[in-house]
């Protein structure tokens, strides 16, 4: 009976469904990389700049590839920076607010200045050096790369979080009745901060696939692989522009958008359902 | 301590300029020690350079070691960081190395003012636009508009500018061709204070500001809305409609004042952070400011040209953090100056 009317307010929310449906669809585009034909992505393979035709879905671009088998790759590879960014985050926030909130103290106090230096470093100065110095990595070590820029944030909420779960009345129950530390991390407070990781999880997942369109932007991207930041490099460098080859420059664009409104809509309809408190403040 | 008694005014303003002069210290070492942990060095970028301009080796080998005296950097470090220091402390920004014989002053005094001129604008129109339609949120009843204009504005404050001005470029470059693409002014004006000049610069501006724009609105919008929607549900605007108070006089005393103040907060402190400039912004836009010489200076290790900028930017956001808490306690009396 419960079962089905919460399930009845997951399928009523519509900014929920519409986000959900965004994000399968972009999800889907990445899959079907697996289904194309590696071919279709060499230089030369196809006639150039044709527009879409049934036999090149999105046209081809100004080096004869066919746009949606690179468009395929680069959304499964703009997927893997991304999960890779956000789970490595995740972890690295997760550690840092658990040690920092519940130990406290000195390492409470030494954490708290590092998370909060990270804060003030300006990021893309930052990001740029730290690229230079790497020289050419895979996207794997890309996301890894992001991964220790995007934490600090999560981190920092996640603190607070922990910090005031700990003055709970079930985790002063926990401790009375001998439970280890251990256990009433991963027992008594990990499922309360579940929200605060997917949030956390989708904000780091976000950012770094945005950020690796702009470092590719300026030239520092991860090298050789088909990313949508460099489909869109291309496409600028190539003058797809001026030539009006806007089936060349619009996916890779409209794919990320639709991803990161899809990601926001989901948001505002979680906040919906487990958060009514919240409406005061989005006001929706 | 000393048993003088210093007004607590004075004594507050102190410590806030004495942190402000620490922290700024701190930066500027972390600013000198940073630039340095890239690896190679502003030589090497000097003779690729001369490589690709076809200079002999042995010749750029020569000049090369002219340029290391010249710039101190056959010294030590410590000698390099004091040398360094000495040269903030006088105001001195040094001579760029990747433009030599430019001085970093004359560079950044060509770029400043047209990131400043772009950044400070857009920002300061997104923040009126987005609190203006924030209030208008937070008032208005009627629903269905609400809820759209808060979906737009939150959805296109996640899209990364960037992105959203490849769409603008196209739409109005390229498809209604009544705006330029790129640049910071024609290439048939001659710059200066006259017409033509102004408003070419003008129309060239438009699209970077506009992408800004509607980006930041967003943000603004949200919070402005939040604001006054909890001031509005305060017990004081409630007495204050009690007393038959004006409404232009409840709107301007007891809301506006409330709810802009942490907004001029959050203005003042986005307006610091504009000296670095905004890379992409100028990559797409080919639009040259703070952020493009500060990649050119990454790329020729011009250390001069980042400790500049960087400086920059340093006094910019803690110039702005301490102005706000000094003016804080003026504007808001709920806020003391750290005394009894």
């Amino acid at each position: 009976m419960k079962n089905s009317s919460s399930r009845l307010t997951f399928l009523k929310n519509e900014y929920l469904i519409t986000g959900i449906v965004l994000v399968l669809f972009v999800l889907s585009i990445g899959l079907l990389s697996f289904t194309v034909n590696p071919k279709m992505i060499e230089i030369g393979s196809c006639p150039p700049e044709r527009p879409p035709s049934p036999e090149y879905i999105l046209g081809t671009d100004s080096l004869g590839r066919d746009i949606f088998s690179c468009l395929t790759l680069g959304v499964l590879q703009s997927l893997i920076i991304g999960t890779t960014a956000g789970t490595f985050g995740i972890i690295i926030s997760i550690i840092f607010a658990f040690i920092s909130g519940y130990k406290g103290g000195k390492a409470d106090a030494l954490l708290r200045s590092i998370i909060d230096t990270f804060l003030v470093i300006p990021l893309w100065p930052l990001l740029i050096i730290l690229r230079g110095y790497l020289g050419s990595l895979n996207t794997f070590q890309l996301g890894l790369l992001l991964a220790a820029f995007s934490w600090p944030g999560a981190a920092r909420a996640m603190r607070s979080q922990v910090l005031s779960l700990k003055e709970r009345d079930f985790v002063n129950l926990a401790w009375v009745s001998g439970e280890s530390d251990l256990e009433i991390i991963f027992k008594e407070l990990m499922p309360n901060l579940l929200p605060y990781v997917g949030v956390s999880f989708a904000q780091s997942f976000t950012w770094s696939i945005v950020s690796e369109v702009g470092l590719e932007l300026v030239g520092l991207g991860p090298a050789g692989s088909m990313t949508l930041g460099l489909i869109i490099y291309y496409a600028l460098s190539y003058g797809a522009m001026t030539s009006g080859l806007w089936w060349w420059i619009f996916p890779p664009i409209i794919c990320i958008i639709l991803l990161l409104i899809g990601l926001q809509l989901i948001n505002i309809g979680l906040d919906q359902i487990y958060n009514p408190r919240l409406r005061r403040i989005t006001g929706l | 301590m000393s048993k003088i008694k210093y007004s607590p005014i004075l004594s507050y303003v102190l410590k806030r300029i004495v942190n402000f002069l620490i922290l700024s210290f701190i930066v500027c070492t972390i600013n000198f020690i940073l630039p340095r942990c890239m690896p190679g060095s502003p030589l090497s970028g000097i003779l690729a350079r001369m490589s690709i301009e076809g200079a002999s080796v042995s010749g750029g080998k020569a000049i090369v070691e002219r340029y290391i005296k010249e710039f101190g950097l056959d010294k030590d470090l410590f000698t390099q960081y004091i040398c360094y220091l000495r040269q903030l402390l006088t105001g001195n920004l040094g001579v760029s190395i990747m433009a030599f014989p430019d001085s970093v002053s004359s560079l950044i005094a060509e770029a400043l003012p047209w990131t400043v001129g772009l950044l400070a604008t857009s920002t300061i129109l997104s923040w009126i636009i987005g609190n203006l339609l924030g209030t208008f949120v937070g008032f208005s009843k009627k629903k269905k508009i609400n809820s759209i204009l808060i979906i737009i504005s939150l959805s296109l404050n996640r899209i990364p500018y960037y992105l959203l001005s490849i769409i603008l470029i196209y739409l109005f470059a390229y498809v209604f061709t009544i705006l330029p693409s790129s640049g910071r002014y024609g290439i048939t004006v001659t710059p200066g204070l006259n017409l033509p000049f102004i408003m070419s610069a003008i129309s060239h501006s438009i699209l970077p500001a506009l992408s800004i724009i509607l980006v930041s609105v967003g943000a603004w919008l949200i919070s402005m809305r939040s604001l006054t929607v909890s001031v509005l549900g305060e017990d004081y605007l409630l007495y204050a409609e009690a007393k038959g108070l004006k409404k232009r006089r409840i709107f301007m005393r007891y809301l506006f004042r409330n709810t802009l103040l942490p907004q001029v907060t959050s203005l003042s402190m986005s307006l610091g952070s504009i000296a670095s400039g905004s890379l992409l912004l100028e990559q797409v836009y080919d639009y040259p400011g703070m952020g493009s010489l500060l990649f050119d200076a990454f790329e020729y290790r011009d250390y001069n040209v980042m400790h500049g900028i960087f400086l920059l930017t340093t006094i910019g956001v803690l110039g702005a953090v301490t102005i706000i808490d000094l003016l804080y306690p003026l504007i808001d009396p709920r806020i003391r100056y750290g005394g009894k």
